[in-house]
């Protein structure tokens, strides 16, 4: 029912600019009703030779590592050959190498050739867990900021976020002075101010009546303690009764997340993500906790201004105007219509979190030695490269940049395909 | 404008505070003690605290709680980062811990060598990237724009150390054409005067430092710019063609006008404000992240430089070097903001 709902008015967004039919692309406008706008992107897709080219080289990838993984057995633990160390590739057993090595091996003789095969398994999976932290986190903030930047708080909303404000630099002066429940108080004061937004509304006497509730309410129960923490606490109370006084809407929300945005955003990404490995310890589990961490803000602000741009369509007013929901609105009319970008952002960033990964892993902040990782395998190796080993370095270099290609190639086509408007 | 950049220059400062406060919670939160890490495993404990003393590393992080609630107000506000606040406040960026030297003086050094290196990577990133977008725009769907996209997206997918290591093994090791790091031979002596190289061999005519330094650059420079110059070229080219659909276009062709003259004045000139953008942004990123690049190439260069200190425990240096390199970025971002205003007339900022 819904998704008969939309299609039509997405379509209709794209008609008057829709791109001039390619070669070999009947666009037959008598069958256009029964087709789905997915099934529409589908078609766009596999009509354009890059994004096949991309699609094959990421099935690819995906198939060999998956198939290596359950099918495979490799133990990085028990593999090591010193008599076959950093040997070339060859592909033909001799009596000196009877087994045969199509990539050469490496400082402790472990065949190259399954290293690569198995070492996808854990770049692609870094690069899926990382994205799908990234985009978890950062989606969700980005679509809260994009909604509630326009729409109007309900009451609960506003006592939410008033109490949230008052909680939070409660608990500052509640650690100093030391009484937990000082929060729960402030909370309260906040959810009051929410609740009580008429009183004095737009005049300066509100901020003072609630700066003097906080300036109680933060001094006295400090003054048990001595006064100079009832000095400091009271003055922080008079701060956030001010506050949470003030006419608290979305756009408030939006700007703290935005801004919370730009200071992550203002790290080189690289240095943060080798920051939180150091904070967390090596290993590739970390890496992905810190490569997805570094990529919330993309998706933060590429969902915000998706759904600021959605807020405007006239169908979203039309909701409104017959009284959906502001849940319904968003899940059944924003989400639905914002997608596309985020799916292409997604695609881009899995090629991007696999560069991020080897970047990590060359680094000896990724996976654990043993364990076969390819920016690890070329960290590995790169030492050797002066006495000549190329190949140690050549093919795990080249599996990362074939598979960030693939997802490259595979994002470019889904972005023709989803969204015409952008297809220059 | 004017009223518009004291505004952002304004709300910088909460984003930079900011920063300083990330910075400062992330180091404490990375395991290790900076004391240990100087005098090494086995030193005797009182030796640990006596440094630790120094370093003022004994003292909160951020407020002294229990100063206030014995009614001492000086020593509440002196905390490890209010301290290094006010120092900041004075120009002052500490010691590292490490080498004992001024941070500041370590950054004179390093910092020309990170622009040095950056401001070369991008010029090669426009005189590559610019006139492959605008070919391939031109000659949309030909072989040319086949080959360009097809390379350019090789180039974003591209992992930089890797490009580096092959770099090194081609032209370092089997042909010995280029030295395989470092900014200068060994042996070869400079004054420096601004500390970058390529201008200051030049003021002191000494063209074979010159040349030796641009050798130096070359591979560096070669791996960092393959990035950009992939997303300028594409960048110019979707904005190119935007561009070349407009009618003003088809009226200079109709007047008769030659095909360079349309391509080159009529629509670069107004296909060049996101590539504007972009050059600038990647300029910021270059400035701020060649982490890798200077690693596998020896480049004494700031990313290398705060990448060592993450991992040596030397906070000092990471809060300076990360905020100079915020500062940087931030400020990079406005500029690019302000540039619209100067290339477009018709944007105006209120």
């Amino acid at each position: 029912m819904a998704d008969q709902q939309q299609v039509p008015e997405a379509e209709r967004s794209r008609r008057p600019v829709a791109p001039p039919p390619r070669k070999g692309v009947v666009t037959d406008f008598a069958v256009r009703e029964h087709r789905s706008l997915w099934g529409d992107a589908w078609r766009r897709m596999i009509s354009s030779n890059m994004a096949r080219l991309g699609m094959a080289i990421v099935l690819f990838f995906i198939l060999s590592t998956v198939l290596a993984h359950f099918f495979w057995e490799y133990n990085p633990k028990t593999d090591s050959d010193y008599s076959l160390k950093l040997k070339p590739p060859h592909l033909k057993p001799t009596a000196e190498i009877p087994t045969i090595h199509p990539f050469g091996t490496d400082k402790v003789g472990r065949d190259i050739f399954r290293r690569v095969v198995h070492g996808g398994w854990n770049s692609l999976r870094v690069g899926v867990v990382a994205v799908g932290i990234s985009l978890t986190i950062g989606g969700l903030l980005g679509l809260l900021a994009g909604f509630y930047e326009t729409m109007p708080l309900g009451s609960a909303g506003r006592g939410i976020i008033a109490g949230g404000i008052g909680l939070c630099l409660g608990a500052i002066l509640a650690w100093i002075a030391g009484q937990v429940w000082q929060m729960l108080l402030f909370a309260g004061l906040g959810i009051a101010a929410a609740v009580l937004d008429r009183l004095w509304a737009g005049k300066a006497v509100r901020p003072l009546l609630f700066g003097g509730v906080g300036l109680l309410l933060g001094g006295l129960p400090a003054l048990m303690v001595n006064p100079y923490v009832a000095a400091v606490c009271g003055l922080l109370g008079l701060l956030t009764g001010a506050v949470v006084a003030l006419p608290l809407g979305g756009a408030l929300v939006s700007n703290l997340i935005m801004r919370l945005m730009d200071i992550i955003l203002a790290f080189p990404g690289i240095l943060l993500a080798i920051a939180i490995v150091a904070m967390l310890g090596p290993g590739l589990d970390k890496g992905m906790i810190a490569i997805g961490f570094v990529g919330i803000p993309v998706y933060a602000r590429l969902v915000r201004s998706t759904v600021l741009s959605v807020v405007e369509k006239e169908y979203i007013t039309a909701a409104r105007a017959v009284g959906v929901g502001q849940a319904r609105l968003l899940f059944r009319h924003i989400v639905p219509n914002s997608l596309s970008p985020v799916i292409v952002q997604a695609t881009m960033g899995l090629a991007n979190a696999i560069l991020w990964a080897g970047a990590l892993g060359f680094l000896g902040l990724g996976a654990i030695p043993p364990e076969p990782e390819w920016g690890a395998m070329l960290g590995d190796s790169y030492k050797y490269l002066a006495s000549g080993a190329w190949w140690a370095v050549l093919f795990p270099g080249v599996a990362i940049m074939l598979s960030v290609l693939g997802f490259n190639l595979l994002g470019d086509g889904l972005r023709d395909a989803l969204d015409p408007r952008l297809r220059i | 404008m004017t009223r518009y950049t004291i505004r952002r220059l304004i709300s910088l400062i909460p984003t930079l505070l900011g920063v300083t406060v990330v910075v400062f919670f992330f180091l404490r939160l990375i395991p290790g003690d900076p004391a240990v890490a100087m005098l090494g495993e086995h030193a005797a404990q009182d030796n640990v605290e006596r440094i630790r003393e120094q370093l003022g590393l004994n003292r909160p992080v951020f407020l002294d709680i229990e100063a206030l609630k014995q009614g001492d107000i000086r020593r509440f506000f002196d905390s490890q980062y209010l301290r290094f606040l006010g120092r900041l406040l004075t120009g002052n960026l500490g010691d590292s811990i490490h080498r004992r030297i001024p941070i500041a003086n370590e950054l004179k050094l390093r910092f020309p060598a990170t622009v040095e290196l950056a401001l070369f990577s991008m010029i090669i990133a426009v005189l590559v990237g610019i006139p492959a977008g605008i070919l391939s725009a031109a000659r949309r769907n030909s072989v040319w724009d086949g080959l360009s996209m097809l390379g350019s997206l090789i180039g974003v997918s591209m992992p930089i150390f890797w490009l580096g290591l092959m770099e090194i093994m081609l032209f370092a090791v089997f042909l010995k054409w280029l030295p395989i790091g470092g900014r200068l031979e060994a042996t070869r002596e400079l004054q420096t005067a601004t500390h970058f190289y390529l201008i200051d061999s030049l003021i002191r005519g000494d063209t074979a430092a010159f040349v030796d330094a641009l050798k130096h650059l070359a591979m560096p420079a070669a791996a960092l710019a393959t990035i950009p110059m992939a997303i300028i070229a594409r960048m110019t080219r979707s904005s190119m063609l935007e561009v070349l659909q407009e009618d003003y276009i088809r009226t200079a062709h109709a007047k008769g006008l030659r095909e360079r003259v349309v391509l080159l004045r009529h629509a670069l000139k107004n296909a060049f404000l996101p590539v504007i953008t972009i050059i600038g942004l990647q300029t910021g990123n270059l400035l701020a992240g060649a982490v890798i690049t200077e690693t596998i190439f020896a480049w004494p260069g700031i990313g290398k430089w705060v990448y060592d200190a993450i991992l040596a425990r030397d906070y000092p240096v990471v809060q300076g070097g990360t905020l100079l390199i915020a500062v940087i970025f931030v400020i990079v971002n406005l500029l690019v903001d302000l540039s619209y205003a100067f290339l477009d007339p018709r944007i105006h900022y209120e």
